[in-house]
């Protein structure tokens, strides 16, 4: 992957790609050549917007993090406001913060990521904020949900996610029944201006995972049960699936108060699914 | 009749096309007990050990039980040896005399029932919670051993004050019951139980490490600082978390330090 972004970066800059921002959104819409088209589509950026017309050109839609990786980590493009103004970083990072009041642990988060040379999607359709692969989504299956939490005074009052259990709960049953594991990104930081992408170098990320465990899985590396305990389990003995089934069923139409699309879309999920099953 | 074979079979159908759990395991059905049907009531599903019953007495200076007559195989895995003497605590007393596998008697000899163990759980003055208990208990029906974190399984020493102490906290410093006890369920950066995979083997002089330490969440999950200050404190040793929801149910979770690769 590192050489496949290798090859998108020094012909996006070669090329000196521009971005054009659409509307107040945060997207931006890039032409390439078909090459650069290969290329962002085998790393995974943005989304190819079919158009018959153009034979040469090929038109690809980025999310603010996509654009803003591109332009300030990999600073292959430039980007211009739909009336054809240039955008410095700093201007771009006052569109997106201001778009988006997460932009800053977003982008750390996506960033952090990328530079490991992971594939990162958004996570919505999932009720995450992200998607993580090892590779392209083609080619693996997703690995992790990856849901960002900040942390510290510099974010302010965003710090609430994962806080209570039917949040934490709701976010790990979302992401499990996507067969994912939870990934959750703490970004904290001493103290620091979010108002300019110079906090980035400040921002530390943490990574730490979320799984179920279920004691009766584990069992089954035990060598010999006493035979009390043997006739206790009698009336357990089940099939593990069954067993964590019943242990894990959840009613998560609990309220929640985080206005997140994260969070909103996992519910819409989960109670989709249970709709699902019950016909 | 036919119609109830058909719906029978619908419904048989509609279950097989429930999606296969993932590594999860979390898109299966619920499963309900319909309480609208009438159907003799199956208390099939209570072993029953009143042959087999083990008596305690209760001892209110030490919080706990000593037995008086042992019977099974239950205290290969189950209570404290101190002195040569077997007692249980509080959530151990509970679990047996839930399978009556346990009779507990006073000072009197008299039989205490199980809504006075349940008082003495739930009232917390003894080293173990409502919730604690819940969680005991789940693990030890599946044949885990599971015993209270920094507690020795066993201390040749029988005195009443070493009694005391055993129970709670082995740390010099903290001979207190009632500061140990504060320790146990307030202070939630300890964890409740050093747990053993189900195992014959296991014996009570050489336990060995434990495969995994117990935490118990209750009313919040915790925070990045306070996982890595536990996994600090505790290192070494996986930890587990557990949480007791209100209605009883409980779930265990790992909150894992991960440092993702970096990839080619």
């Amino acid at each position: 992957m590192s050489r496949i972004i290798a090859d998108l970066q020094a012909s996006l800059r070669d090329s000196e790609a521009v971005a054009m921002l659409s509307g107040d959104g945060g997207d931006a819409i890039l032409a390439v050549q078909h090459d650069q088209a290969v290329l962002l589509n085998r790393a995974a950026f943005g989304r190819h917007i079919e158009n018959a017309g153009e034979e040469n050109r090929q038109w690809f839609q980025l999310g603010p993090e996509e654009v803003f990786f591109l332009c300030h980590a990999l600073k292959c493009i430039t980007v211009q406001s739909e009336n054809k103004k240039q955008m410095g970083e700093a201007e771009l990072w006052d569109l997106f913060t201001s778009t988006s009041e997460p932009f800053p642990e977003m982008y750390e988060a996506y960033q952090h990521l990328r530079l490991k040379n992971w594939v990162v999607k958004s996570g919505l359709q999932y009720g995450a904020d992200f998607v993580a692969y090892r590779h392209h989504p083609a080619l693996v299956h997703s690995e992790f949900a990856v849901i960002v939490v900040p942390e510290g005074k510099a974010f302010g009052g965003r710090c609430g996610r994962l806080q209570v259990w039917s949040d934490l709960l709701c976010a790990l049953r979302a992401s499990g029944s996507v067969a994912k594991t939870l990934l959750v990104l703490t970004i904290s930081t001493k103290g620091c201006d979010l108002t300019s992408s110079d906090c980035l170098c400040q921002l530390i990320v943490h990574e730490r995972t979320i799984t179920r465990w279920i004691p009766q899985q584990c069992r089954e590396l035990r060598d010999n049960p006493s035979r009390e305990e043997a006739n206790w389990d009698v009336q357990i003995q089940k099939p593990c699936r069954e067993e964590a089934s019943r242990e894990e069923q959840e009613d998560t139409g609990e309220g929640i108060v985080f206005s997140y699309w994260g969070v909103i879309l996992s519910f819409t999920i989960i109670s989709a699914l249970a709709y699902k099953l019950k016909f | 009749m036919a119609a109830t074979a058909a719906v029978t079979a619908g419904n048989r159908r509609r279950r097989s096309r429930a999606p296969a759990g993932g590594a999860g395991n979390d898109d299966a059905e619920e499963h309900h007990a319909n309480p609208f049907i009438d159907t003799a009531s199956s208390t099939s599903s209570r072993v029953q050990f009143r042959n087999v019953a083990s008596r305690a007495r209760w001892v209110e200076e030490a919080g706990a039980a000593e037995v008086v007559e042992s019977k099974g195989k239950l205290w290969l895995t189950t209570g404290v040896t101190r002195g040569g003497k077997l007692c249980y605590n509080v959530e151990e007393i509970g679990f047996l005399v839930e399978k009556s596998a346990l009779i507990l008697l006073n000072d009197k000899d008299q039989t205490i029932g199980i809504e006075d163990i349940y008082e003495k759980i739930a009232g917390g003055k003894y080293g173990c919670s409502w919730d604690t208990f819940q969680a005991y208990k789940h693990l030890k029906s599946l044949g885990y051993i599971v015993g209270r974190y920094g507690v020795p399984w066993t201390l040749k020493n029988s005195s009443t004050s070493d009694t005391n102490q055993s129970f709670n906290k082995v740390d010099g410093t903290c001979s207190d019951i009632t500061k140990s006890l504060k320790e146990m369920h307030i202070d939630r950066l300890t964890p409740s139980f050093e747990v053993y995979l189900p195992n014959s083997m296991f014996k009570k002089s050489s336990p060995g490490a434990p495969n995994f330490l117990l935490c118990l969440l209750r009313n919040k999950p915790f925070a990045r600082v306070e996982l890595e200050m536990l996994e600090n404190n505790f290192g070494g040793i996986p930890l587990k978390y557990c949480h007791v929801d209100n209605n009883g149910r409980v779930s265990f979770l790992c909150f894992d330090e991960v440092a993702l690769p970096r990839l080619p």
